[in-house]
């Protein structure tokens, strides 16, 4: 009875604590962002690690030994609740072919914990729709 | 035995899931400070100009320094004033409000004394101006964008509603009591708060450097080394994390912001501060900010616990109408609004 209570308990503390642990309040696209892209039946996962040093973004799209260099990031604050954001990078393919990829989304939830970033992800000669939360 | 420690599991759950009433009195009180004036050491800050009654010498301590607290045998804490938006506190070099806080003051009090509502920087509650109706704010463009973020949707992220603490100088604009107590004999002052989640400020006073690298911790404070140039505490803080903002109306910063801090009490009925804001992440240039706090002669720390029966977060919902805290939705499933 109370190891069921204390198991609910701890599972509410877990749920609601890590939405303030992870709260970050500086530029909006710096720290690491998980999601997908592709199509529903085959997604590649993706890991975003962004850094902001005061005049560019810059990161690495999927690290390890088919990771991505970001080369440029442009933003488009006409709407403040909805930014648009262009990404270019460059990394190479399985073969170890250089390939680019190109970002073209929009960030959303600006504000919260939760960070959504999302649009059409293009990389080579494959393009499709991502989805990317901050973590 | 269980039931004793149900209740107490049942209040720290309620500490972790409800988050501040005051972020709510705060959203409403965001409009009150609008005609607040800079304080630049003019003696018109709220709680100054109150009665008549004559300044008091400074206080000091038995080798000279300037005495930030209390005089032995006296009660009394500083009343913290509220300051919602920190870019209305702006000083120039001499230090006077910039000319166009100046400017903006006096269409605010002839928009009122015509009926108007005042908008624009410092404007509280609804329509407020967003980074356009702060020229003088060396934004960056990612930092207006930001603020006019927060403009738009009224500071309904404004962590220290969630109770988290503020960051630099919000410390003495979250309108709660505090005091300063130095300890020359252990090189230090500490300065504690009522409000701002009860939490401590440590200053170190003994001539160390900043802590390099990974040794400089990011942390809501930051790290303090203080000193002495005549009678003014000069204290310089680094290695601020970037969990909070700099006020109420959401200007932000980045982990790259330096504060340069300068106490002074002119008599003993005023602590005057200035606070440098040197952040290369955000701003395109450091500014400053000054206001005066009022001495509560005869007063004393209460206890306050922000987190306590704090409901707000119960019901917050993100802009993508997910609850901000406690379980998240499925993928694709939009939580129905109201049955949290």
């Amino acid at each position: 009875m109370r190891t069921g209570f204390l198991r609910a308990v701890s599972l509410a503390l877990m749920l609601s604590l890590p939405a303030a642990a992870g709260a970050q309040f500086g530029h909006p696209m710096k720290g690491q962002w998980s999601g997908e892209w592709g199509s529903k039946s085959n997604p590649s996962r993706l890991l975003l690690d962004l850094d902001w040093d005061g005049k560019d973004i810059s990161g690495v799209i999927n690290p390890g030994p088919t990771a991505a260099t970001v080369k440029s990031v442009a933003f488009d604050y006409t709407n403040p609740s909805a930014w648009g954001v262009k990404i270019q990078a460059e990394g190479k393919d399985a073969s170890g072919k250089p390939v680019a990829i190109s970002i073209d989304g929009k960030l959303e939830n600006i504000g919260a914990y939760t960070k959504l970033f999302h649009g059409t992800w293009t990389q080579g000669g494959r393009k499709g729709d991502f989805t990317v939360t901050r973590n | 035995m269980e039931k004793s420690l149900r209740t107490a599991l049942l209040g720290a759950t309620a500490v972790a899931v409800f988050s501040s009433s005051v972020w709510v009195l705060g959203a409403q009180q965001g409009a009150a400070q609008e005609g607040a004036a800079p304080g630049a050491g003019q003696g018109q800050g709220r709680g100054r100009g109150r009665g008549a009654a004559p300044s008091l010498p400074t206080p000091r301590l038995p080798d000279g320094t300037v005495n930030l607290g209390r005089v032995p045998g006296e009660k009394g804490v500083w009343g913290v004033p509220y300051i919602t938006n920190m870019a209305m506190q702006v000083i120039g070099p001499d230090g006077q409000p910039v000319p166009e806080i100046v400017k903006l003051r006096q269409d605010q009090a002839a928009a009122r004394a015509g009926g108007a509502g005042a908008r624009g920087g410092g404007g509280g509650g609804r329509g407020r101006g967003g980074s356009k109706s702060e020229p003088w704010m060396p934004w960056m463009p990612w930092s207006a964008a930001v603020y006019d973020y927060h403009s738009l949707n009224e500071s309904k992220y404004d962590p220290e509603g969630y109770c988290l603490p503020p960051g630099g100088p919000r410390m003495m604009a979250t309108p709660y009591q505090a005091e300063i107590l130095q300890q020359p004999e252990h090189k230090r002052v500490i300065m504690i708060f009522e409000g701002a989640t009860h939490i401590w400020r440590e200053i170190y006073m003994d001539g160390r450097k900043f802590p390099e690298g990974d040794q400089l911790n990011p942390t809501y404070l930051g790290y303090s080394v203080g000193r002495w140039e005549g009678d003014t505490l000069v204290v310089e803080n680094k290695g601020f994390n970037e969990n909070s903002w700099l006020d109420y109306f959401g200007h932000p910063h980045t982990d790259k912001m330096h504060v340069t801090e300068r106490w002074t009490r002119p008599n003993k009925q005023t602590l005057h501060y200035e606070a440098t804001v040197n952040d290369p992440g955000a701003y395109t240039k450091p500014f400053t900010m000054a206001w005066d706090i009022p001495w509560r002669e005869g007063a004393e720390l209460p206890e306050y616990i922000c987190q306590e029966n704090n409901r707000y977060l119960n019901r917050l919902e993100d802009d993508l109408g997910q609850p901000i805290f406690g379980p998240r939705p499925q993928p694709g499933v939009k939580p129905a609004s109201g049955t949290r």
